[in-house]
């Protein structure tokens, strides 16, 4: 009796320990992860993100080089065309 | 001649106690006003309006209803909604306020600091009684009680009536404990379940007294065999109890079992702040998903470096010990499992509640904010096992003198450095750090969560400023209008505290405070019409900065 008392809860301690010490542990990173992420903060941080990348490539002489130039071009007018196409189906 | 002793023991200790009582009546006044002491003054009132309307206490009722109007405040939060905390020190101390007629508000508050100081201060004679008791060593047990009283933080704080309340009475409870468990006798478990009691009443964590004292009697059930002599006083202790938790909350007459549940239900949302962000080493974390090392980096930076090093120490050795022991089990033995002698039995029930506390803190991701304040009661169990580890030493080398006078020398140094930095951190105790963290590192945390250090800024602006209206804003999570109470009340006049209205303000107050990400979120931001004229730093700890509009 007395030895089943003992290794009961030495066995229930250490179960929930293991438990914690793995599977807790990676949902308490995901979750901060997550929680960091979409709070208010973090999504300032990516809008703050954005806007400075805008900022950057505005300054560039040379946004695009000529062959993507030419083939956004390209798949524009396509897009344009197919669009107007099913308008006027 | 054993006469003489304890006389000269008692002068000692009655010296000791003297020249602390002496030395907290002189300088009590220099502390500021902790920002929920408002709350809790309400708290009193209104539990106090509530028992005298049961009772039909007229006048104590008219009272307190003009009262509780009178400390209304636009950031308080609602006591009947908030209505879970203990009263055991409010309640009271709200009646001490009508019955002496006390107006001055800094006078109710200041009172309360000396009071909460003196149940401290009382809870370590307990604190003595339980050293002396396990190591029967005088001058050993006095240092441990002394070391106990002195360390910053937690003298600090023992002013301020809140966590160091609850590591007062958990303290006295433990000495019952200790005592019960030695002596199973009415008397010894009825004051077990008072002091038991009145610690849940204070936090939840007093759960941890009866848990503790049930698996001691299952334990030494497997050995005396008496199981039922056990569960007899087991059972009258738990009357006891639950009868004394119901005395002791007014929040429980109304609805007992609905309402005690609720304590624990509303835990998860109400009690430990929701969803804040803390500043810890540097990065904003969410407060309900703090990393595994906040409490024990929070112990490890804020406790002097020779007490941690001989507390890890003793609780190593003990461990090892109780591994031991917990092999060496048999189905039959003479012994109980677990401990031989009473000694040792203590020494069980201090590792048990600090691990089991610690391992339940860490398994339920408990939130926490301001370091480890919420559970200053460990402090106990850190000083018993720096105790434990001196006693350790001095049995190891009782041969060698000079390894036994390097031990006394420690001690005696320990003592020191924690009165030296007392006296450095003087009223900010609450905010020390090791000496072995940089200055930068110790900035890197959370610091003066109580406000107190708004009693600093009044008195200077006052000084530098003298008759002129004074609009100040806050860059931080600090109500600071409520420091204003712990002036003279013609000084409070000349100051309008208008949150972050910056555009509109004189001087900006800043302290590492924030509630939000202040690295991303600008509300803290000082404007740049603002120059900084002045700040507040005790050994490298920025406590606030005052910022100077330009216009």
């Amino acid at each position: 009796m007395k030895i089943f008392f003992y290794k009961s809860i030495l066995v229930f301690v250490l179960f929930v320990l293991a438990i914690h010490l793995s599977f807790g542990l990676i949902k308490k990173q995901v979750k901060r992860e997550y929680t960091n992420f979409i709070s208010k903060e973090g999504i300032e941080h990516v809008k703050d993100k954005i806007r400075k990348e805008i900022k950057n490539a505005t300054k560039k002489k040379v946004l695009i080089n000529s062959e993507d130039a030419e083939l956004l071009n390209n798949f524009l007018i396509k897009l344009k065309l197919e669009l107007e196409k099913t308008k006027n189906k | 001649m054993i006469n003489k002793i304890k006389s000269t023991h008692s002068i000692f200790l009655f010296l000791t106690y003297f020249i602390i009582v002496i030395a907290v009546l002189s300088t009590f006044r220099d502390f500021g006003i902790h920002i929920e002491e408002k709350f809790h003054r309400m708290n009193g009132l209104y539990w106090l309006n509530y028992i005298s309307h049961i009772f039909n206490f007229e006048k104590i009722n008219s009272i307190t209803e003009i009262k509780m109007k009178e400390v209304s405040d636009y950031t308080l939060s609602s006591v009947a909604y908030y209505n879970k905390y203990g009263v055991i020190f409010d309640l009271p101390l709200a009646y001490i306020e009508i019955l002496f007629n006390i107006k001055k508000i800094e006078n109710v508050y200041y009172l309360k600091h000396l009071l909460s100081f003196l149940i401290f201060l009382l809870s370590s004679f307990f604190f003595y009684k339980i050293l002396f008791q396990r190591f029967n060593n005088f001058f050993l047990s006095l240092a441990g009680t002394i070391l106990f009283i002195t360390t910053p933080r937690i003298f600090g704080d023992s002013f301020f009536y809140k966590d160091i309340l609850f590591l007062s009475f958990f303290n006295i409870g433990l000495y019952f404990l200790l005592k019960a468990s030695d002596k199973l006798s009415l008397k010894n478990i009825f004051f077990f379940a008072i002091f038991s009691a009145i610690t849940f009443n204070l936090r939840i964590f007093g759960i941890f007294l009866p848990i503790t004292f049930f698996l001691i009697l299952i334990i030494k059930s497997f050995y005396n065999k008496n199981i039922y002599n056990y569960l007899k006083y087991y059972f009258f202790y738990l009357f006891s109890l639950i009868c004394l938790i119901i005395v002791f909350s007014p929040y429980l007459w109304s609805n007992p079992l609905t309402n005690f549940l609720d304590i624990f239900f509303s835990l998860k949302k109400d009690l430990i702040g929701s969803n804040i962000k803390i500043l810890f080493n540097n990065e904003f974390i969410n407060n309900r998903n703090i990393p595994e090392t906040y409490l024990l980096t929070w112990i490890f930076i804020s406790t002097p470096i020779i007490i941690i090093t001989l507390f890890l120490l003793g609780y190593i050795f003990y461990t090892k010990r109780f591994i031991q022991r917990l092999i060496g089990i048999k189905e039959s033995q003479i012994f109980n499992d677990l401990w031989r002698g009473r000694n040792e039995q203590k020494d069980f029930i201090i590792f048990f509640i600090l691990t089991s506390f610690y391992l339940t803190l860490l398994v339920f991701n408990s939130p926490f904010y301001n370091g480890w304040r919420l559970v200053y009661f460990l402090n106990i169990f850190i000083i018993y096992f720096t105790v434990y580890q001196v006693n350790n030493f001095i049995i190891l080398y009782k041969k060698n003198d000079l390894k036994k006078k390097l031990i006394s020398f420690l001690v005696v140094a320990s003592i020191f450095h924690n009165i030296i930095s007392l006296a450095n951190y003087h009223p900010y105790q609450s905010y020390y750090f090791s000496d072995l963290i940089s200055d930068n590192k110790k900035n890197s945390f959370e610091g003066d969560y109580h406000g107190i250090a708004g009693k600093h800024l009044f008195l200077k602006l006052s000084t530098n400023n003298k008759g002129q209206k004074i609009k100040i804003a806050v860059a931080s999570h600090t109500p600071l209008h409520r420091s204003l109470e712990a002036i003279d009340s013609d000084l409070r006049s000349n100051f309008e505290v208008i949150g972050q209205d910056y555009k509109n303000a004189d001087f900006i107050f800043k302290n590492n405070i924030s509630e939000v990400n202040s690295n991303l979120n600008k509300k803290y931001n000082i404007p740049d019409n603002f120059v900084k004229i002045d700040e507040l730093v005790v050994k490298g700890v920025i406590i606030y900065e005052i910022f100077k509009n330009l216009k």
